[in-house]
């Protein structure tokens, strides 16, 4: 039997999780976890949750690269997204936007960006809105880019800066404006924004 | 499209970078012009190249002459991505970057299913990014329908029929940064699609072009799409010099352009390395007290060049000097990027907080050098010979000086002596040193510690050959460099060592002397039967070229732009470039 004919076989055949667990630790082979089929998602959720908080973020980064819509695998990150392990809930950050495009799922990460107290997640929640909503429609990007340009006019310039950054990678685009200009700099640029934000409205 | 940047191709992407770096080939040769590109894919020469077109067919996508379907002539090009195989097919045309006037752009296209992606983009020298110089045009089709990336909004324009062929005729208004599109489908009299005056893709006005792209989906790798493109014509309103084809594909031999951009790198100076803390005018009791204040970590940062942050307290003196350090990397890192006037002024601080440290003085002289202010120039590099007199790094700064002031006999005179004793040097350990390529602070402290008495010479087998090499040939002394190449080689060889550069650099002297047969074998023996890189296969497309050898040219070539032909000659393989290699190589 080839390789791809076992792993086919295997793909066919109910998902033992000792198996997975094997694949995934002490590093994770990825192309044979990805040979499994989406149907290896609920089973590595379920390992998640039976996980410590190191084991957790290693399965977080195998979602990460996996990039499968998973509700399983948003139900177990969606609880990380606040815990106080800073490497697990940076996995979590960077890889449930790459298994859901659920409103919750962003406004968990608006929330981050501009609330947290600590500014590196803050960042992070960024880097992830920027590089990691992969599922999304485009009806949810439009809700993205209206929140992140309400996020243009937050108190903080830390946020505003992070903000604008996600923007420019989405769309290329600063529209002038600087997260440490006056009030009525950023007024400007934040009405230049939300004239565009309409013609992509009604582009859709 | 974005795709077009991943990892299999950033060989071609850094090669075709470094081929957009240096002037268009021959202007004097070049005839005027307002065609830019005109591929018809009939009985034309459709051969790829940096000058014409790349076909990256990875993984199980295809780019492929076909006679199934066209829309004039004979043949079309059809494009099939396959979903979920890893990668995608591409069609990658180029021509000059244009900045400035009208672009016309006028192209066919099919589509077996409307439902499958296609992606079509004009982008320039930024790749297909988002932004200035990145992506200006940009076509895409989403759940049947076609549309258009304008001020970075993804605007519908009409639904598409399958197996309908659509014209796409744009008038791209680079300095506005604005075009008019139109878009006819077959068999329909009225224009389908009719916009003036739309901001590119990103809005970015003054976003030049120059090239073009043909691809499935743009990164999820979830199209199947299978779609065929005919008569791409590219014209400009004005008519501008393009030179002619001096080879398959390229306007330019491939050599040269890299002989070219050696010659520009060479020509750029860059700081000598630091040999010890001394350099920056740290004692051994210094030592005690950063590490007392807690500052050893941010010099260990800054002598690797990394940013780093000073914690308050401590002995201002010291703070001073470690903050000398970092404008001095900085300076560096500015000179090497070409900013002499940025890397003068870091020079500046950090000879302020550094107390004149020879070091600074040196850079200092390299960016005065590059600014061609001599006289302030020279002052520097009394000082830095009175201070360096035994230093093995003064002969390097004055040979880069000497390139730098266009007086390579100066720069020869500079490393001659020491450099050709290098040669002979039979010592294995600083052979090793130059093949570390990498001198700071700790390697020279072991090379001290193990070579007391001869450390310096050890030093020069790291710093001068290959300068000294290069000088020799600004000098056009092409056979006298591929000597000395030669016994660089030689010594190499006796110690068991990799002498594979040298070996290509022989090529290279031998190349430039004009003695193509001589550079072939060189080239192929510095390879060592492996498979050589990007820039020797290129270099050996040439000299096959130069022989006569039109097939292994053409199979060197292909190796790195990829081949256009017809299904039936398509030989599956896992990575074409190895299947190419061997086919040069029988």
């Amino acid at each position: 039997m080839t390789l791809a004919a076992a792993l086919a076989a295997l793909a066919a055949a109910p998902i033992d999780a000792g198996r997975v667990k094997s694949l995934v630790f002490p590093e994770a082979r990825l192309e044979e976890i990805r040979a499994l089929g989406p149907a290896v998602l609920p089973v590595l959720a379920s390992l998640y949750e039976r996980s410590g908080e190191s084991d957790r973020a290693g399965i977080a980064s195998v979602f990460y690269a996996l990039g499968w819509p998973s509700p399983d695998a948003k139900r177990v990150l969606l609880r990380d997204l606040h815990t106080p392990d800073e490497n697990l809930r940076l996995q979590a950050q960077w890889a449930i936007g790459r298994v859901s495009a659920d409103p919750d799922v962003m406004d968990a990460l608006l929330d981050t960006m501009r609330n947290d107290g600590n500014p590196l997640f803050r960042d992070k929640a960024a880097c992830a809105l920027a590089h990691d909503q992969i599922h999304l429609s485009e009806p949810q990007k439009l809700r993205l880019f209206e929140r992140l340009i309400d996020a243009l006019g937050d108190p903080k310039e830390q946020v505003r800066d992070i903000a604008l950054k996600a923007l420019v990678i989405h769309t290329g685009q600063s529209k002038g404006f600087s997260p440490s200009g006056s009030d009525a700099e950023r007024d400007a640029a934040i009405k230049e924004w939300r004239r565009w934000l309409e013609r992509y409205r009604s582009a859709m | 499209m974005a795709r077009a940047l991943s990892l299999g191709n950033v060989a071609l992407v850094l090669l075709a970078a470094a081929l957009a770096a240096v002037p268009q080939a021959r202007l004097e040769a070049a005839s005027a012009s307002s065609t830019l590109v005109r591929y018809s894919f009939d009985d034309q020469e459709l051969a790829t190249g940096p000058d014409t077109f790349s076909v990256f067919e990875k993984a199980k996508g295809r780019v492929h002459l076909s006679t199934a379907f066209r829309y004039s002539g004979y043949r079309a090009v059809e494009i099939r991505d396959v979903a979920d195989d890893g990668n995608f097919p591409e069609l990658q045309g180029y021509f000059p970057l244009r900045e400035s006037g009208i672009l016309y752009a006028h192209f066919a296209f099919m589509m077996a299913d409307p439902l499958e992606q296609l992606n079509i983009a004009l982008a320039g020298p930024a790749w297909f990014t988002f932004k200035k110089g990145g992506v200006a045009f940009w076509l895409q089709t989403r759940g049947g329908s076609l549309y258009h990336y304008s001020d970075s909004i993804p605007m519908r324009l009409a639904p598409l029929r399958p197996f309908t062929w659509y014209l796409v005729d744009l008038a791209y208004d680079v300095g506005a940064g604005t075009y008019d599109l139109a878009i006819r489908e077959e068999g329909r009299s009225e224009t389908l699609v009719s916009l003036k005056a739309q901001p590119n893709a990103f809005n970015e006005p003054g976003s030049g072009v120059d090239k073009f792209s043909f691809i499935g989906d743009n990164g999820h790798d979830t199209s199947n799409v299978d779609y065929y493109v005919d008569d791409i014509l590219l014209t400009v309103d004005q008519p501008i010099p393009i030179a002619p084809f001096v080879a398959p594909g390229r306007r330019k031999l491939f050599f040269d352009t890299w002989n070219d951009l050696r010659l520009q790198v060479s020509a750029m100076p860059s700081c000598v390395p630091a040999l010890g803390l001394d350099d920056f005018g740290f004692s051994s009791e210094d030592l005690g007290g950063l590490k007392r204040d807690g500052l050893l970590p941010a010099l260990e940062s800054m002598l690797a060049g990394r940013p780093a942050s000073l914690p308050a307290g401590g002995s201002p003196g010291l703070a001073q000097a470690l903050r000398a350090i970092g404008s001095w990397q900085a300076g560096c890192a500015a000179l090497a990027r070409g900013e002499p006037l940025t890397a003068l002024d870091r020079f500046a601080s950090a000879g302020r907080d550094g107390q004149g440290a020879a070091i600074y003085e040196s850079s200092s002289a390299l960016a005065l050098a590059a600014l061609g202010r001599w006289d302030e120039a020279d002052l520097r590099l009394a000082g830095v010979q009175a201070a360096w007199r035994d230093d093995p790094r003064l002969p390097l700064v004055l040979a880069l000086i000497g390139v730098l002031r266009g007086d390579p006999a100066a720069a020869d005179q500079a490393l001659r002596p020491r450099a050709e004793s290098v040669a002979q040097d039979p010592g294995m350990e600083c052979a090793f040193v130059a093949l570390a390529r990498r001198i700071d602070p700790e390697l020279v402290r072991m090379i001290q510690g193990r070579f007391p008495d001869d450390w310096r010479s050890c030093l020069h087998a790291a710093l001068l050959p290959e300068e000294y090499f290069n000088v020799l040939l600004l000098r056009t002394s092409y056979r006298e460099a591929g000597r000395y190449a030669s016994r660089m080689a030689a010594r190499l060889r006796g110690m068991s060592l990799p002498a594979g550069d040298w070996i290509e650099r022989q090529g290279d002297a031998a190349f430039l002397a004009g003695d193509y047969r001589e550079a072939l074998g060189l080239w192929k023996a510095s390879a060592g039967g492996g498979r050589p890189d990007v820039a020797l296969m290129l270099k050996l497309s040439d000299a096959h070229h130069l022989l006569g050898d039109l097939t292994k040219e053409r199979a060197y070539r292909e190796a790195i732009y990829g081949s256009l032909h017809e299904e039936q000659d398509h030989t599956p393989q896992e990575d074409p470039r190895e299947e190419k290699t061997r086919e040069a190589q029988d």
